[in-house]
């Protein structure tokens, strides 16, 4: 805490507070009438930038490991000083917004690639960081698809992806060995085993959707995926179809088959307290990242698995989620090139790897150039997994925004209560979901 | 103890500052309009200044970035079509009461078992004022482990043979705000009950005695000959009641932050969730009057009845 | 609360109807002992999840009594979740925030309860009716006019909205009390030559003794507590205070309850100590408000 600071500019503000006046002047919401630059006018009453201080990066890895790991890979930087600053994930995701449109944000911040990205970015809150992806930039040569998803509206990039994950139905083997079963293929014998696994006692499936609403989205984008096809799904994420569509309901009708074979509980747990009765073999599955392994005791890791989320058309192209993380950089930093040569940083390879590695996630990186031969059986399942895949999404926020996920957060969680109640639930999704696009 | 009897004299002997006039100071020194005019303006930029900006920024639609445009009345309207608005209003209501009610009507009750000095009463008054010491945020925490699925509400139902009544208190539309309010008024309680001790060692005993040998029962007593007595700790209990459930934010957040789908929303965090989750400074603000519109009615009675009994 | 309770008695009389005191006293005590059992029960809960170890939870589940003692939900709390800082943070923006706010709010009493400042009564009842402002209303313009300041994200920020928004109801109390003090007193002062300052500092404040306490008992514990203008004015870790830490720590440490059980015992320490310390200023304390 650089107490020094706060006495100079306290000196200031006070000296403001108690003149009035210069308050006054500033006037919030730049008084509703002058000139456009809403941020221009706030700098003359600035106290002096520190452009030279040490680069703020805002982190939302409020996990122990991976926010561990993530300081141990910070520790290697030598380009120069950077505080981080880690906030628990749900409080950051409140405030996310708040941080980018704030006139001395932090200077990098972890998100999501995708639509959630180009949001932030079509609002002007985001650093354009093309120059990372050109020459020979530090993501110059990630794929295509990456550079893509990293791209705004405008086609310059936003964002510096550093690795990614998949979803799938997750499972214990030795679990599914005592109870007999196997990990089903299409619908039908899916459905067929939760039955199976709800004869025989066990809870089917695991789902955290307490605290991490979130969490029921996941099934949502599968079955919309697996009913209507990955086109139809980005379409309506995107606005250009009503979630009060038949389409839709036919979606939760498929969901609703799966809602009695949900442990009851879940709805006060969170995703990770979700795990622990997969764990200890009460519940059977749990559809979620990969990201689950960083929150299975150390002994059990090598007896996970996970199989694909079944097959309901056939005729429909394959989706597959594979949300990519990483950062961007907020368009106000006052430390422009600080946030690049950090960011540059955190992209290189030995960086992607150190991180992964040591957060014990199962996360795959970005960078062709890390090796992947080393990592374990089930991430080497998880990337051939992603190839054979015909298309890829990221997760219902990052394909549409933050905005849009409390909407689905609260028309899941209450379709979740109520199955029935669909007409209605879809009715208030609607025009939930019109109020944020209209925004 | 001093201001303690400073207090009991004057609420008996009515106010001490009638041989003023005469005395007072006829110009008031530069120095003392200076003792008036720093706090006065701290308050003026921090708290009126404020409060003004948030009414004109709610005719207005406004992300923080560039400058805000003006929208005239259509973040009221749009309040009015709302239904997640409609809900944290009606809850907000039920929140004032129960809350207000329940950790009143306990108080006093306390207040009132607990002022005769007994064995054991000093224990008794101090565990249940204990929970006051602990900060909203704390008290949510505690009573979130304590719902939890296996937590020790469900276990103690359980144990008692109650299993069908045992829930998830928190992840059930029909019960969160509930589960919720019980926290609050778990913690609030105590410190209504100090706050009639302290008003109950104010009234005159003879009078209650002469009561109870006119055989007026306990009840008719209390009602009749206490409780009026009470007066100026009713407007102080009134006041603190009002603006601290109007004000309830913390416990809420700390515990279900509004969910499970909104169904404990209050006026306090949906105007949170709008103005910092999602960044709709206008709409957030247009709660935010309509909150203060809640409060100044109270205050307004408050100010009303502190006047009169000066 | 015990003390004040032993000084009572003297003045109680015995009640009316004490014919059977024997059975009253037992069927008040069959009463409360289960009353008070319920009540303390959620902090002996939290405090026993607090000592147990990760893995008898995990087993065992919350609700099971516990068959471990560990210290491990500290040692994370203070490590990882670096409570100790943030109860650090507490510690003086309270301190900073309670001294500021009742020097400035006595300046205020002082000279609205002792000079003819014309309208000091609307002045007056104006200033506590913005302290009666619900905070919300408050909150978007606070954050946006700190930043224009430059000191958003800054604990003197935190201070200085603290002390804004608490300033009209101290006054208020002060005032109260300031205007039951002898006039004769300050006229004594006055023939003697002292000027405004020196009645303020040398004899205005040290009357007001009394009430300051109390005040400072109370205010202590509104701005330990606070959330709101912490979450509002605050982003940084380093900087949370303690109430915005334990939300962190709560969401850092999903599922792991000792973690999170032992951060919120910690929390509670200071101000149970602060508590227990002055609870005779409390209690006086609220009476100086029930005054009013």
């Amino acid at each position: 805490m650089s107490t020094s600071r706060i006495s100079r500019r306290g000196f200031l503000a006070g000296s403001a507070a108690l003149g009035v006046t210069g308050v006054l002047s500033g006037c919030v919401g730049g008084g509703s009438s002058d000139d456009d630059g809403g941020t221009a006018d706030t700098s003359s009453t600035e106290a002096p930038s520190d452009a030279s201080g040490p680069v703020v990066l805002q982190s939302s890895l409020s996990d122990p490991d991976p926010k561990a790991a993530l300081e141990s890979v910070l520790n290697g930087y030598t380009e120069g000083d950077v505080t981080l600053n880690t906030v628990a994930i749900e409080n950051y995701r409140a405030q996310l917004p708040t941080y980018l449109s704030s006139s001395e944000p932090p200077d990098v911040l972890t998100w999501y690639a995708g639509s959630v990205a180009r949001d932030y970015a079509s609002k002007g809150l985001l650093l354009d960081l093309s120059e990372l992806w050109e020459g020979d930039g530090a993501c110059a040569g990630f794929s295509d698809a990456l550079r893509s998803l990293s791209s705004a509206d405008d086609g310059t990039q936003i964002f510096v992806p550093t690795n990614y994950y998949w979803w799938g139905i997750f499972y214990r083997k030795s679990a599914f060995d005592e109870w007999g079963v196997e990990p089903a293929e299409t619908w039908d014998d899916f459905l067929a085993l939760c039955e199976d696994l709800q004869q025989q006692g066990v809870t089917p499936l695991s789902m955290g959707t307490g605290s991490t609403p979130w969490v029921a989205s996941g099934w949502f984008d599968y079955l919309n995926m697996r009913v209507n096809g990955p086109e139809f799904h980005r379409a309506l994420l995107a606005g250009e179809h009503s979630f009060d569509s038949a389409e839709v309901r036919a979606v939760l009708d498929e969901y609703a088959k799966i809602v009695p074979f949900i442990d009851p509980n879940g709805r006060s747990y969170s995703w990770q307290d979700a795990v622990t009765p997969l764990v200890q073999k009460e519940a059977a599955m749990y559809l979620i990242g990969a990201f689950i392994t960083q929150t299975v005791p150390e002994e059990d890791v090598d007896d996970i698995d996970f199989f694909r989320v079944p097959i309901i058309d056939a005729s429909l192209p394959v989706g597959e989620e594979a949300p990519t993380d990483g950062y961007f950089a907020a368009a106000n930093s006052t430390r422009p090139e600080g946030a690049k040569a950090l960011l540059s940083y955190l992209a290189q390879p030995d960086s992607q790897q150190q991180f992964i590695e040591e957060s014990g996630s199962s996360n795959l990186p970005t960078s062709p150039d890390v090796d992947t031969s080393g990592f374990s059986p089930l991430v080497q399942k998880g990337i051939q997994h992603l190839e054979e895949t015909d298309e890829i999404t990221q997760f219902f926020n990052r394909d549409s925004s933050d905005e849009l996920q409390t909407t689905a957060d609260t028309a899941l969680t209450r379709f979740l209560d109520n199955p029935d109640d669909v007409e209605q639930i879809l009715a208030d999704w609607q025009s939930a979901a019109e109020r944020v696009f209209e925004g | 103890m001093s201001s303690t009897a400073t207090v009991s004299g004057q609420a008996t002997t009515g106010p001490p500052h009638r041989r003023r006039p005469a005395a007072a100071v006829r110009r008031v020194p530069r120095i003392v309009w200076l003792f008036l005019l720093i706090p006065l303006a701290v308050e003026l930029a921090w708290v009126f200044w404020p409060a003004i900006n948030s009414f004109s920024l709610s005719f207005t639609r406004w992300s923080g970035v560039g400058a805000a445009e003006n929208v005239g009345l259509d973040n009221y309207r749009n309040l009015l079509d709302d239904p997640i608005f409609r809900t944290a209003a009606k809850n907000t209501v039920i929140w004032t009461i129960g809350f207000g009610g329940l950790s009143v009507l306990i108080g006093l009750a306390l207040a009132v078992a607990l002022n005769r000095p007994r064995r054991g009463v000093g224990i008794y008054r101090s565990a249940i004022y204990l929970p006051m010491v602990f900060s909203l945020v704390v008290t949510g925490l505690f009573w979130r482990v304590l719902y939890q699925p296996d937590g020790a509400v469900n276990s103690t139902l359980e144990a008692i043979g109650l299993d069908g009544v045992s829930r998830q208190w928190l992840a059930d539309p029909d019960t969160a705000l509930y589960a919720v309010l019980v926290a609050a008024v778990w913690r609030q309680v105590g410190y209504i009950m100090v706050l009639y001790l302290a008003g109950l060692k104010g009234v005159d005993p003879s009078l209650e005695e002469a009561a109870a040998v006119d055989g007026a029962t306990a009840w008719q007593r209390f009602r009749h000959v206490v409780f009026p007595q009470l007066r100026g700790v009713n407007t102080v209990v009134f006041a603190v009641t009002v603006i601290d459930s109007l004000r309830t934010f913390d416990i809420v957040w700390a515990m279900t932050r509004g969910g499970p789908y909104d169904s404990s929303q209050l006026l306090s965090t949906y105007m949170f969730q709008q103005g910092f989750t999602l960044v709709n400074l206008g709409y957030g603000s247009a709660i935010a009057v309509v909150i203060f519109l809640l409060a100044i009615g109270f205050i307004i009675t408050y100010l009303v009845r502190a006047t009169r009994e000066d | 609360m015990a003390a004040s309770t032993t000084v009572a008695p003297t003045t109680t009389p015995p009640q009316g109807p004490s014919s059977r005191p024997r059975r009253r006293g037992w069927a008040f005590h069959a009463v409360m002992v289960p009353f008070t059992l319920l009540w303390i029960a959620p902090m002996a809960f939290v405090l026993t999840i607090a000592f147990r170890s990760f893995d008898d939870i995990a087993r065992r589940g919350l609700g099971a009594l516990p068959t471990s003692f560990s210290l491990d939900g500290f040692t994370t709390a203070l490590q990882d979740g670096a409570i100790g800082r943030a109860l650090a943070n507490s510690a003086l923006v309270t301190l900073v925030g309670v001294v500021v706010t009742l020097f400035l709010a006595s300046l205020a009493a002082f000279a609205l309860s002792r000079y003819r400042i014309p309208f000091r009564r609307t002045i007056l009842l104006g200033m506590l009716a913005g302290n009666l402002l619900p905070p919300q209303i408050l909150l978007i313009p606070v954050a946006k006019i700190t930043e224009s300041l430059g000191i958003y994200d800054s604990l003197f920020a935190l201070i200085v909205v603290q002390v804004g928004f608490g300033l009209g109801f101290y006054t208020f109390v002060l005032y109260g009390f300031m205007r039951g003090i002898p006039n004769e007193v300050l006229e004594a002062a006055r023939v003697d030559g002292a000027g405004p300052t020196r009645i303020y500092a040398r004899i205005i404040m040290p009357l007001c003794r009394p009430a300051l306490a109390a005040l400072a008992a109370l205010a202590t514990t509104w701005i330990f507590n606070d959330l709101i203008w912490a979450v509002t004015v605050l982003r940084t870790e380093d900087k949370f205070p303690i109430t915005a830490a334990l939300l962190n720590l709560q969401g850092g440490f999903v599922s792991n309850w000792n973690v999170v059980a032992s951060g919120a015992v910690l929390a509670a320490l200071p101000t149970a100590i602060v508590f227990f310390a002055f609870q005779k200023h409390f209690v006086s304390g609220l009476l100086v408000g029930a005054n009013k």
